[in-house]
């Protein structure tokens, strides 16, 4: 049996390894998706006070501080059973809507966009944001440099602190903000809705109308009829922030709607011997291994899972974007919503339409007279003996899980992070694009590696956050079994 | 302007966190200096050059590993040295010498000066708030050189104040 190794996958957090194992024929065999070894958050925050773990969780990882802030204080309210002011809540998801625009735009320019705007056959060392600079021009260079300034500036106002948040509180938030704060937010959002408009020309131009990367987009390689997640508003329009979860099956129907407490009655973990990583499935439908289709319990939450959960979007621009969306890959519609698009290279465009989202509903905020109200806290007055709080994460829902006891002393804590979510439906992606690139040994050319890494890299996946959940301190041991479970080989990874 | 001190890590992850406890404790020392600013960052790429940016001097520190020194060995690198990272933090955007190009092609004023005081890790993966002995002794090294590296800079000779 023949390895091929892609180690480190190029632009990801922390580290992966593809490993895929070819049979005698120089076909694939197996596809093994790993991650490193960062264990044990959770029983690293028992016996602290709850409060600490807005500031604390937000060290998880240095990509999505905000996520983890803003779930974590959440989960603080219910803990607490205290409801923040309206202020404090509209402040909250203002700070968050210019944390998803600055992310995405982030993820687009140099993580994911790079793929098609330098294209994947293009060298390594020639397919990062200095690649897209040469293709596309200097001045998008510096609008994304201008992008994230004007949204780190935003988050440093409202948040106390750029890139990791300080100001969220049980019960609400510590600062209010002023006329002059709202003002500068509000010429920030509308900048942001003038850089996703651009970047959605961008990828209409360059993507759209490349009959090369949309034949890629819509090929069978990258599809997979799964189940959806995401959170929707009272009107099953997407939100980021807050509201129930959805599930939608592949055939688009829903599946179930649930309060975020309520997570454990709908997802279960898979355990599998050969990582640590576990794998999410839906309960109700079951774990059928890595497929899809309607009998396998394998669903995925990413910008395009929450575009499919989705009746429709709340704001104006891009509601027209979602319904070209849809309308390009040739979604019919089922109970009065589109059919979800399972083409995975789908989701680059749902990002940038998330995007524009993100720029509105910003703009929407920062325009609300409520948001200067100086009354941003209610003060706690009793603890609750468990708080659940989750928002949609960019790379997928996010949950934080508190039990406390009367102290406030946490006693339990579990977290379910946006790529957890997709561990089984990345695992899948990997697999399926091996299979069809590599064919009777034909293999280790540049482009098709990178194709490989593209499979993955469209989730966005957060590795160094998504590898928390286990006790322990041992090294990763893979084990390899063959179609009949029988254990043919194991190694160890260096740490 | 100015110089700029970073400090990269991430503070409960063990070793990764020694960035931070360097500038924890440089912070004690600046007393009385002019122009020198200090930054805790937690992932490097795009974010780090941003946080050079518009300083004459950038002095970084950070947790290493796989530099072949036993844990608590203290290095010093150019920006050169950081092309390859595993900050387990983040790699999200870009490596710190593509940002640093990036940087300077959309006209961001970047240091003409960089250099990066690094120290060799025991433990990146467990969450800790304290350092292992051997990268615990290692902080007051690296201190001492940083505020050298500051005492050159203003022109003040060792042991001048």
């Amino acid at each position: 049996m023949k390895r091929i190794s892609i180690n480190p996958i190029t632009r990801l957090e922390g580290h992966g390894k593809i490993e895929i194992f070819l049979d005698a024929d120089g076909n694939v065999a197996n596809t093994y998706f790993q991650v490193p070894e960062l264990r044990g958050f959770e029983q690293f925050c028992v016996g602290r006070r709850a409060e600490e773990m807005p500031v604390i969780t937000n060290r998880i990882c240095g990509v999505c501080p905000e996520a983890h802030h803003m779930a974590s204080v959440k989960a603080l309210d219910r803990l607490f059973a205290v409801e923040p002011p309206a202020a404090a809540a509209k402040i909250r998801e203002l700070l968050y809507m210019a944390f998803f625009v600055t992310d995405h735009a982030t993820h687009f320019y140099a993580l994911g966009g790079p793929d098609f705007i330098v294209g994947p056959d293009a060298p390594p060392a020639e397919r990062n944001i200095l690649g897209v600079i040469r293709k596309v021009g200097l001045d998008v260079g510096k609008q994304v440099i201008e992008c994230r300034a004007r949204n780190h500036g935003i988050i440093r106002m409202l948040g106390g602190r750029p890139i990791h948040p300080v100001a969220g509180l049980p019960g609400g938030w510590s600062k209010p903000i002023t006329e002059a704060e709202r003002q500068t937010a509000e010429e920030a959002a509308r900048r942001n809705i003038e850089f996703a408009l651009f970047s959605l020309r961008l990828f209409d131009t360059i993507v759209l109308q490349n009959p090369a990367y949309m034949e890629m987009a819509h090929s069978d390689t990258y599809c997979h009829r799964t189940y959806y997640m995401g959170t929707v508003d009272e009107r099953n329009r997407l939100n980021l922030f807050d509201g129930r979860i959805r599930l939608v099956g592949p055939d688009g129907r829903e599946f179930a709607t649930y309060h975020p407490a309520d997570y454990q009655a709908h997802v279960s973990e898979r355990v599998e011997p050969w990582t640590y990583l576990k794998f999410p499935y839906l309960k109700q439908v079951g774990w059928k291994g890595f497929c899809d289709g309607p009998d396998s319990g394998v669903y995925c939450a990413t910008p395009l899972s929450r575009l499919n959960v989705s009746d429709r979007l709340a704001t104006p621009l891009a509601q027209e974007q979602f319904e070209r969306f849809h309308e390009a890959f040739g979604s019919t519609k089922i109970d009065g919503r589109f059919t979800p698009v399972h083409h995975r290279m789908a989701t680059h465009w749902a990002r940038l339409i998330e995007m524009l989202y993100a720029a509105e509903h910003m703009r929407e905020l920062a325009a609300d007279p409520e948001i200067t109200s100086p009354r941003v806290r209610n003060i706690p007055q009793t603890v609750a003996s468990r708080g659940v709080g989750s928002v949609e994460a960019p790379r997928g829902t996010l949950i934080h899980d508190y039990s406390a006891d009367s102290n406030g002393i946490l006693r339990q804590v579990n977290l379910i992070v946006g790529t957890t979510n997709n561990h089984a439906a990345i695992s899948m992606s990997i697999r399926k694009a091996a299979e069809r690139l590599i064919h009777a040994g034909r293999i280790v050319e540049e482009g098709l590696l990178n194709r490989l890494e593209m499979a993955f890299r469209l989730y966005d996946p957060c590795l160094s956050c998504a590898t928390h959940s286990l006790p322990g301190a041992m090294p990763l041991v893979v084990e390899i079994r063959n179609h009949s479970g029988e254990h043919i080989r194991s190694f160890r990874r260096d740490g | 302007m100015g110089t700029i001190i970073i400090g990269i890590g991430n503070p409960v992850l063990a070793d990764d966190s020694v960035g931070l406890k360097v500038v924890d404790r440089i912070e004690d020392r600046l007393q009385g200096r002019s122009g020198v600013a200090l930054t805790r960052l937690c992932c490097g790429g795009i974010h780090l050059m941003e946080a050079m940016a518009g300083h004459e001097r950038a002095i970084i520190i950070d947790a290493i590993t796989g530099g072949g020194g036993a844990p608590g060995t203290v290095y010093t690198l150019g920006p050169d040295g950081f092309s390859q990272t595993r900050n387990v933090c983040s790699s999200h955007d870009a490596s710190l010498s593509v940002a640093l190009e990036l940087g300077d092609a959309v006209g961001l004023p970047l240091p003409r000066d960089v250099r990066i005081w690094a120290v060799e890790t025991e433990d990146v993966s467990t969450y800790s708030e304290v350092l292992t002995p051997e990268v615990e002794r290692a902080v007051p090294v690296v201190v001492e050189h940083v505020v050298r590296d500051l005492d050159a800079a203003s022109g003040v000779s060792p042991g001048g104040h």
